[in-house]
């Protein structure tokens, strides 16, 4: 290997093969079945070789049946099993699928919501609106939401997602358009999912659960592609609500389940791992069949939470402005979820876990209103930074399997980022940029902004890199956490 | 030599967190592990266990999956039934099996700080006065 072939603080040998794009070759390691490719420019390459990102995703380059290249996008960062921020596709027919490479908050993803009014309007309720976000939408531990399900309601959200929440009022059919796969995957089957799973998902529709969860007001402070802005409804100073959080214990115990499952199975396929939390099983075996179930029910009761929470927030809007109150959802999109996708002729069992599908204007899948444009992905940054809305490329089909970040990734601890600021300190930084804080202190010193990477260079990386192409930032004006 | 005190501590990552449990033997082990996983999900306030003791039964299919499905039981019972086991007593354990006997505290509202026990870099180790276990808990 040349000297221009390493790249600094790597162990295994590494090029650089464009600004925003390095590649280690599956020459690396013996085990490894593809290359891996790391979306880093040289300042987030150096976060990526500061953990144990670059060991975790070559580990997922050894699975049976991967194609093309593993990814790591460029807010990847140390996880359990994948790194989080972690692509890799598996060929459906020989392939395996990973619940460890969903992760255990199935479907955990972000929708957007757009007012008809701007902040300047609403400049002086905010804090009030922020605190009736916060009454309105259990957060944090303990509260559970409004929504009781009976066994045959449960069932149903489980088997149709959002669509189950039409008749009950709780969601339109324009909902429906702007939501990943209709916010319904068919593939689900309830009868896969446990009755633990059920039992730790009781009452938890409509919440939006701790850690880096939110449910955040902005405004729309800068707008980078004016011809995308305008067909994603959106307008320079305008209010948003974007919404972070997934299927709750209902998701985390499927994926607890089946790790379980597949740890068990492995030796009768012969299927030999660097780490066992990367647990899988043929994607065409029983078990796999069965998780591919399970996870599609648990994607849908994600899918149908946000849309319970949207809920929520629309009544508090028509409460506090009347008419004027309408909260339109440009799209919501998950970020910890295996699909089954066709790429170039190929069906492929696409697993992103930490990052978001990103499909440009030429895929089907992309719905009628965005066709001009691609699809829409937000990408929250912290509390105190902004989130970016983009939209996907046609290109990134080809270069990530349409894949691109999910938000700004963490960079400490959150042990460390105790350390550095206390709660009290954090909800007084974010007050001081007249940002409207509801959260418990510790949450907020876990969650402060400087545990987080920068989430403008992230976003810099996949715009320059064409994962994504940036349309407008968003400034957070209200925080809801857990 | 004496038997060793049991342990815990948590580790930094990134995102998550890791639990690092000693022991002088396997069910010592086990009970502080557990020890550990409550002074998480109980954020570290000090509540005095109330209520009748528990029995509490876990069967896997080797030492660290049994390790791995004991917490996730505890996950599970706080989830599910506002329970968090704080004084345990191991009263059988092989590697496939254990059962338990527990009080705990009863809590308002589920604690759903940890998603999960994972199996990354997940070890038992035998030190020369006992054991010691890393397991990564997803929050």
């Amino acid at each position: 290997m040349s000297d221009e072939t390493k790249q600094p603080g790597s162990k295994y040998p590494a090029e650089r093969l464009s600004p925003t794009c390095v590649e280690i070759p599956r020459s690396a390691r013996a085990d490894m079945r593809v290359p891996a490719r790391i979306w880093a420019d040289a300042e987030l390459w150096k976060k990526a070789v500061s953990d144990r990102t670059l060991e975790q995703l070559l580990n997922v380059a050894t699975l049976p049946g991967a194609c093309g290249c593993v990814h790591a996008m460029p807010d990847a960062h140390e996880g359990y099993g994948f790194p989080v921020g972690g692509v890799a596709a598996f060929r459906a027919k020989d392939g395996v699928i990973s619940p460890g490479g969903v992760g255990y908050d199935i479907n955990c993803g972000v929708r957007l919501l757009a007012a008809d009014v701007g902040f300047g309007e609403m400049k002086q309720r905010i804090e009030s609106l922020v605190h009736d976000l916060a009454r309105a939408i259990p957060s944090g531990t303990g509260r559970s939401g409004d929504v009781r399900l009976n066994v045959p309601e449960t069932d149903q959200v489980l088997a149709q997602g959002s669509r189950s929440l039409v008749e009950r009022g709780l969601a339109t059919r324009e909902d429906l358009e702007h939501t990943e796969a209709g916010g319904s995957l068919a593939a689900a089957d309830p009868d896969k999912v446990s009755h633990r799973a059920r039992e730790r998902g009781r009452g938890q529709l409509g919440t939006i659960g701790s850690g880096n969860h939110f449910v955040e007001v902005q405004r729309v402070e800068t707008i980078f592609d004016e011809d995308a802005a305008e067909a994603l409804g959106l307008w320079k100073g305008q209010l948003t609500i974007l919404i972070h959080t997934g299927s709750r214990g209902l998701g985390h115990q499927v994926c607890t389940d089946y790790v379980r499952a597949m740890d068990a199975v492995m030796a009768r396929y012969n299927i030999k791992l660097p780490d066992r939390e990367l647990a899988c099983a043929p994607y065409e075996s029983p078990e796999g069949k069965d998780y591919f179930a399970a996870m599609c029910a648990a994607a849908n009761f994600a899918f149908a939470n946000r849309q319970v929470i949207t809920h929520a927030a629309r009544q508090v809007f028509r409460r506090t402005l009347g008419d004027e109150g309408d909260l339109r959802l440009v799209y919501d999109v998950a970020h910890n979820m295996a699909k089954l996708e066709e790429h170039g002729k190929q069906k492929l069992l696409v697993h992103r876990k930490g990052a978001t599908r990103a499909f440009g204007p030429s895929h089907p899948e992309t719905p009628a209103a965005y066709r001009s444009v691609g699809q829409p992905v937000f990408i929250p940054g912290s509390m105190g930074t902004a989130s970016y809305v983009l939209v996907g490329t046609d290109e990134a089909f080809g270069l990530s399997f349409g894949s691109t970040c999910h938000g700004a990734g963490r960079a400490m601890s959150r042990t460390a980022a105790k350390k550095v600021k206390s709660g009290q300190d954090v909800r007084k930084d974010l007050e001081r940029q007249g940002i409207v804080v509801h959260g418990s202190p510790g949450e907020l010193a876990e969650e402060a902004p400087h545990a987080y990477k920068d989430v403008d260079r992230v976003v810099q990386v996949v715009h320059d890199a064409g994962l994504a192409r940036k349309v407008a930032r968003l400034r957070p004006v209200g925080v809801v956490k857990g | 030599m004496l038997p060793t005190m049991a342990w815990h501590r948590f580790l930094d990552h990134t995102s998550e967190i890791t639990l690092h449990v000693g022991a002088a033997d396997w069910p010592g082990l086990l009970a502080e592990a557990g020890r550990g996983l409550a002074e998480l999900l109980l954020r570290g306030a000090a509540m005095a266990p109330d209520g009748d003791w528990r029995s509490l039964e876990v069967t896997a299919h080797d030492r660290e999956s049994l390790l791995v499905d004991w917490l996730n039981e505890i996950v599970y019972l706080a989830e599910t039934g506002f329970w968090v086991p704080q004084e345990i007593e191991i009263d059988e354990a092989s590697d496939a099996h254990l059962k338990a006997r527990a009080r705990g505290v009863t809590v308002e509202a589920a604690p759903s700080l940890v998603k999960a026990a994972t199996f990354h870099g997940l070890h038992v180790r035998h030190l020369p006065d006992g054991l010691e276990a890393e397991v990564i808990l997803d929050v």
